[in-house]
């Protein structure tokens, strides 16, 4: 690495078999320092450009769903940590950022996600994450690391499940040699 | 300003129809709104050496983003009384700062589950670079007699 930038989140730094001893142990539950909020939906939205009745117009969104929704796509959204609080450290709920291993950034390569309920204002959701499968070393044209698959399961502050994710990413690191490759 | 609503009922729609295409243009604001809206700040969405570190050519949108437009695309064409129930996606290729979103779908299947009326599409997010994402959506509809 040619330069030195600052860790997205804190990363954990280890080896293979010690990643391997977290493997389908949860994690603590977080509970969302966000509660469902229209302002953040708005922000949402204006960043895609969706125009969903259910997510601006109150009179719509009253008579579809008993009220305004919040768009699927910001589940993971708010139970994000802030960048600095009074009481706490810093510490994402993804559990992914926890495991030891070599790889000093990610990248993120599948989602899938199945959906309850909705969240409406006012919701506070908690979440819990668990490691379920880390591959061997793999090499790929980003570069060499570890593929994790996480499960987790986000429920609203009446303790009904909301939604279950099942994502991976490829944890990994530029070997010099790619990186020599680039500046050529 | 008042949009118009289209709204699509499970017993109206065939196998084999088309969504309408979505388009969105993703200039550099758009990555830096998204970090912002998304409360992601990972630095590949923000930091162009960042992300040239991790072996791509510029800031990418993120997951959250990705989610977004997709589920535009399904609920552009089928309305606002869409309920999302399931989303499968990959990450093929990123979509940088400076590339045009093109999103596109075809309807899979349409089938009623535990009282449930379903449809399953697949949408393509694609870019000047080809396919980037993928998707296979789950989506809930009335149907035409319950409004």
């Amino acid at each position: 690495m040619s330069e030195t930038f600052n860790e997205p989140f804190p990363l954990e730094y280890g080896r293979y078999e010690d990643a391997r001893k977290l493997l389908n142990k949860p994690g603590k539950r977080v509970i969302a320092e966000f509660s469902v909020n229209w302002e953040m939906i708005k922000v949402y939205c204006s960043m895609v450009e969706d125009g969903n009745a259910s997510y601006w117009d109150e009179d719509y969104a009253n008579r579809q769903w008993g009220g305004i929704i919040a768009p699927s796509g910001l589940l993971l959204t708010w139970p994000m940590s802030l960048q600095w609080h009074p009481y706490k450290n810093r510490e994402h709920y993804f559990i992914a950022m926890k495991i030891p291993l070599p790889g000093d950034t990610l990248i993120n390569v599948a989602t899938d996600t199945e959906f309850h309920q909705h969240l409406y204002l006012g919701d506070r959701i908690s979440v819990v994450d668990q490691l379920i499968d880390i591959s061997e070393e793999k090499q790929t044209r980003l570069g060499i690391g570890h593929f994790l698959t996480t499960k987790a399961q986000f429920f609203n502050q009446r303790d009904q499940l909301v939604a279950e994710q099942t994502n991976s990413l490829f944890r990994y690191y530029v070997p010099e040699s790619n990186a020599l490759e680039k500046n050529s | 300003m008042s949009r118009e609503i289209t709204l699509k009922y499970w017993d109206e729609i065939r196998q084999g129809e088309a969504l309408t295409q979505v388009t969105m243009a993703v200039p550099f604001e758009r990555v830096i709104l998204d970090a912002a809206a998304t409360q992601d700040y990972f630095p590949g969405h923000h930091n162009s050496a960042y992300a040239r570190h991790q072996g791509q050519k510029e800031i990418y949108l993120n997951t959250m983003a990705i989610e977004g437009f997709i589920d535009r695309v399904a609920t552009d064409w089928a309305g606002p009384h869409t309920f999302i129930r399931k989303r499968q996606m990959q990450m093929r290729r990123s979509i940088y700062a400076g590339d045009t979103l093109c999103g596109e779908g075809t309807v899979d299947k349409c089938y009623q589950e535990n009282g449930r009326n379903l449809v399953d599409i697949s949408i393509s997010i694609s870019t000047d670079s080809g396919l980037c994402v993928p998707a296979s959506l789950t989506l809930e509809l009335p149907l035409s007699q319950s409004t």
